[in-house]
């Protein structure tokens, strides 16, 4: 890929224009773009964008004022009819009781209005709704298609934004995830049979693909009706050739190893068990309830029913700035569910792997018996 | 399979092949339907399952909102009691306050507790219907969260559900996409188009029936090629499946004509479209190769370009080469892991196939005994086997310098056929090879996994995008060829003809229109609302500012538990229908960005990945 690019680099210098430079600069920007380092930056690019975007759209004045002026009126009228019920009339214990009772029940179903429609949850989050890292994190649930539903837009023009917005981004985050999690998921394999494997397990894995191609053979060549006494000296000019290729092979040979399941397993619950810790600390939440807020994120689920609050958002101390469990809150998002991506990657060679050795040995089977 | 192969010992004639297809749509329809019925159940277990955990916590929480307005009550009354002389502005202030916490209590009981704003417990959250749909929404991945686990026991029996459910659920609605995908395309170009292809059919239905036993073969040959068989074994795990058996018995059997008509009509059966591109061309061409069978190991001409290929079968990294670099005049135009040049390079392999088919068949006419099976699966007879040989030597001498210089020779042929056999030779023919091809083959995967990255099946968007076309990852292609369910995929080279992009984006946004008048109707929501719900659902990122069925203002158990199954469906088959359309257009996507790309000068191998 590298030389390639270089290539082309070279090919574009016979041009000295001022606007083919600058073409070909354009060029190599958008390669790089979509490059795997690149595409990161992308992403973040556009999820900050859309924070802003929803910022403009969704905080303008009035628009989340109304719902608080709704509510407080209601609860100032409702103190009013109280007021007047407790002063201005005679009254007994039970009377007043289921008199207040009616009233109370009536401020309670506009609450449950204002919250089931309006999504409303109180003067003091309404405020924080739309800051910069609220919006981060709404653009965020929207391309990755979590869709917490905390927070969401009012308007019909940020509807239309929205829609827009996950249109482009859906298919630029997948981008995202497939890059980075086949990055990760080779970077992964490598280690894996640097570490795990260990070099004379490898040598009796080859000894053994070894040993099975040689059945296969005998197998064939009883149908073949030849002599086995070829068979040995191949073993050895067969073992010969691996070690010779061994040095050249190293890397390609990495690629071909399977990481099996369990550990792809292990790998996500310690992903969402270091999340939980995390968020635990972060919201005081309990730790169960910090994984299954993990789980639920990176399964793109979204309940929302936790959702990163205002001790990540940063907006509890003061208004608006970015803490570090904010970022920490984002990178946890986006690199566990490459992270997840990689490890279906895995889970699924592995298991295709498997599938295609029994129907293998089927085969053999139902060949044999004929 | 294995009865299969027997009937076609028997009887190898029109009846069995009907039968074999007859067999073949059984499972793959008992597949697919056991598949849905699987999902279904699941459903209903996860249904039973969380009604049960859950509808306690619901009754509680309902009776606690009770308390506490009792609460509230109690309170204002010890205010009122408590102060001697009643001043406004302190009631005020105080009941305010009150009301402000107990207006906290009220959100957080139904932000945190799961209270659906309902204090009867006759109107439940968790009946049996919300309890299917809140299943339905975990294993889409929707997650609205208007109904949410609040137990320890929900979310634990939650998280398990999801992780058995998800990958189910993505398996089955990628089933249910590939059948809606093929029987759309069958649609369009069957019915809707049927008039302007009407003509170009039958020469591209020859070309597709003879493609269709290249990819047979090639089948095969992928299978050993995973466990490094080398290469005798090739052909006999390529008959091995009863597939291929079958394919090649017909055509030595019966007449080519008689193949081509059961071809067709089997094309015609499962919805398949024809390739369209430079299909009398190719015909031409390989009606041209099977015209001169018996010369061509002497023709110069042709001999390059079919032993290339007709070597493939026997060593993976030959066969590899054959299939990436074939000297194709009419094909290569420099860019090998280009999609449709792919696509066209599948049916570059098989008029060699053909070749070598007749080849045998040529040879095994002659003996006509019950020696026929086992010709043709242990294929042992020696000519046939020097034959091939001496097709692939010219080839073997273009990849491998070491046997360059022996190889030549005709006289050669039968002394080498013995350490072919098994992959050992002591004058240095096979050793090297052999590391060669390995060495080779583990390169060409290599570059494969570059250009087919990521999960496919998982893809997080919530359906499956099978790569339908060029098989050039021969991991991820074997995965589908060898489920059932994916056998008419694998012989259907019919992508390279795609429904247009427009098409399938009509039907997502007719859909979604659709969708959004019936809400506004049920629902009383306003237009945009509903398509802006639509939307939200059908690419599962399910906000939950929208759910159906949860209007307060008419409370009819029946309605509510029709409307809930009217959006279940809606959900489960536009996200299907999603997934057809993406499995329908990807094709032409990834064509229409790579040339945008190679337009910008961005190269291959980035805008192959960007056009996921």
């Amino acid at each position: 890929m590298e030389r390639k690019r270089s290539g082309r680099r070279y090919y574009n210098k016979r041009k000295k224009t001022w606007t083919q430079q600058c073409k070909d600069y354009l060029r190599q920007f958008i390669a790089f773009l979509f490059s795997n380092i690149g595409i990161i930056c992308l992403v973040v690019g556009y999820t900050i964008a859309g924070a802003f975007m929803f910022i403009f759209i969704e905080s303008a004045p009035g628009n989340s004022q109304g719902i608080i002026d709704l509510v407080t009126a209601n609860r100032t009228g409702t103190v009013a009819r109280l007021w007047d019920l407790t002063c201005c009339s005679t009254y007994y214990e039970d009377d007043w009781r289921t008199e207040v009772q009616m009233h109370l029940r009536s401020f309670q179903s506009h609450v449950i209005e204002a919250v089931r429609n309006f999504s409303y949850e109180g003067a003091s989050k309404e405020m924080e709704r739309w800051t910069f890292s609220g919006s981060f994190l709404y653009s965020l649930s929207v391309i990755t298609t979590i869709g917490y539903g905390n927070v969401t837009p009012r308007t019909l023009l940020g509807k239309l934004a929205t829609i827009l917005y996950a249109i482009v981004g859906m298919p630029l985050f997948l981008l995202y995830l497939s890059n980075i999690g086949d990055i990760l998921a080779k970077s992964f394999k490598w280690i894996y049979a640097k570490c795990c494997l260990c070099r004379s397990c490898k040598k009796r894995r080859k000894r053994m693909l070894a040993l099975q191609r040689k059945e296969q053979w005998k197998m064939d060549m009883r149908d073949l009706k030849l002599n086995t006494g070829v068979l040995t000296e191949g073993e050895e000019s067969d073992d010969e050739g691996t070690t010779d290729g061994s040095s050249s092979l190293s890397f390609n040979d990495t690629q071909e190893v399977t990481v099996p399941i369990s550990l792809c397993l292990t790998i996500m619950v310690g992903y969402i068990s270091g999340g939980a810790v995390l968020f635990s600390k972060w919201e005081d939440w309990e730790f169960f309830d910090g994984s299954y807020f993990c789980f639920i994120s990176l399964s793109t689920i979204g309940f929302g029913d936790f959702v990163p609050g205002s001790k990540i958002t940063g907006t509890a101390n003061g208004s608006g700035s970015i803490q570090v469990s904010f970022i920490l809150c984002s990178m946890y998002l986006m690199l566990g569910m490459a992270l997840i991506a990689m490890c279906f990657n895995l889970m699924q060679q592995d298991v295709v792997m498997k599938i295609r050795t029994c129907t293998d040995i089927l085969r053999r089977i139902t060949r044999c018996k004929n | 399979m294995l009865m299969d192969m027997d009937f076609d010992d028997d009887t190898p004639n029109r009846c069995t092949t009907l039968v074999y297809y007859a067999w073949k749509i059984f499972t793959c329809l008992f597949l697919h339907v056991l598949l849905v019925t699987m999902v279904v159940l699941y459903c209903l277990l996860g249904a039973f399952a969380f009604e049960n955990l859950e509808k306690a916590h619901e009754i509680e929480v309902k009776n606690s909102i009770y308390v506490m307005r009792n609460n509230v009550t109690s309170d204002l009354w010890r205010y009122t009691r408590e102060s001697l002389v009643l001043y406004q502005d302190n009631f005020t202030t105080n009941v305010t306050a009150r009301l402000e916490k107990f207006e906290q209590d009220l959100i957080y009981a139904i932000r945190r507790s799961g209270w659906d704003g309902e204090e009867s417990t006759a109107v439940m959250q968790w009946t049996f219907t919300g309890a299917l749909f809140y299943s339905i929404i975990v294993i889409t991945t929707i997650g609205y969260g208007h109904i949410a686990p609040k137990t320890l026991n929900g979310k634990i029996v939650t998280i398990f559900y999801a992780i058995v459910g998800i990958p189910l659920m993505l398996l089955c609605l990628s089933n249910i996409g590939d059948i809606m995908a093929h029987s759309f395309r069958f649609l369009y170009w069957k019915v809707c188009c049927y008039t302007c292809t009407r003509r170009q059919r039958r020469v591209q239905s020859l070309r597709r029936s003879r493609s269709q036993r290249s990819t047979t073969r090639s089948h095969g040959s992928r299978a050993t090629s995973l466990k490094r068989t080398g290469r005798i074994s090739q052909r006999s795990a390529d008959s091995a499946l009863g597939m291929s058996d079958c394919y090649t018995r017909s055509s030595y059997s019966d007449t080519e004509c008689r193949y081509y008509d059961r071809m067709e009509r089997e094309y015609a059966m499962f919805g398949g479209v024809m390739p369209g591109k430079a299909a009398p061309n190719r015909y031409s061409q390989q009606s041209r190769y099977s015209d001169t069978v018996p010369l061509r190991r002497h023709s110069p001409a042709i001999k390059p370009r079919s032993t290339s290929q007709n070597s493939g079968p026997r060593n993976n990294a030959n066969y590899y080469h054959g299939r990436y670099r074939v000297p194709d005049p009419n094909y290569s135009d420099g860019d090998q892991l280009d999609g449709p040049e792919m696509m066209q390079q599948v049916p570059s392999i098989l008029f060699n196939k053909y070749a070598l088919d007749r080849d045998e068949s040529r040879r095994i006419r002659p003996k006509q005994g019950e020696e026929i099976r086992r010709n043709l699966r242990g294929h042992s007879a020696a000519p046939n086997l020097a034959t091939e040989k001496s097709s692939t030597l010219p080839h073997g001498a273009g990849t491998s310098r070491a046997n360059s210089s022996r190889s030549k020779t005709p006289q050669h042929l039968a002394v080498d056929m013995p350490p072919m056999m098994d992959d050992h030779d002591p004058d240095d023919y096979n050793p090297r090879p052999k590391f060669r091809s390995r060495h080779r083959n583990s390169n060409q995967t290599k570059r494969l996994e570059v250009m087919a990255p990521s999960p496919r099946i998982m893809s997080p968007l919530g359906f499956a995008v099978n790569r339908q076309y060029p098989r050039r990852s021969p991991r991820y292609n074997d995965y589908y060829d060898d489920s059932d369910a994916y056998e008419f995929d694998d012989n259907n080279p019919d992508h390279i003809k795609p429904v247009p992009i427009w098409l399938c984006v009509l039907l997502v946004v007719s859909y979604i229109i659709m969708g959004a008048f019936l809400f506004r109707s049920w629902e009383n929501w306003e237009f945009p609302d509903s398509a802006y719900f639509c939307f939200i659902t059908l690419t599962t990122i399910g906000f939950g500012d929208f759910v159906p069925a949860q209007s307060r203002s008419n409370k009819e158990g029946d309605d509510i538990k029709l409307r809930i199954w009217f959006c279940s469906l809606y959900l489960l088959f536009g996200i299907a229908l999603l997934a057809m359309s993406f499995n329908l257009v990807q094709e032409e996507v990834i064509s229409n960005v790579k040339t945008v790309a190679r337009h910008l000068g961005i190269i291959k191998d980035e805008d192959d990945e960007e056009s996921e």
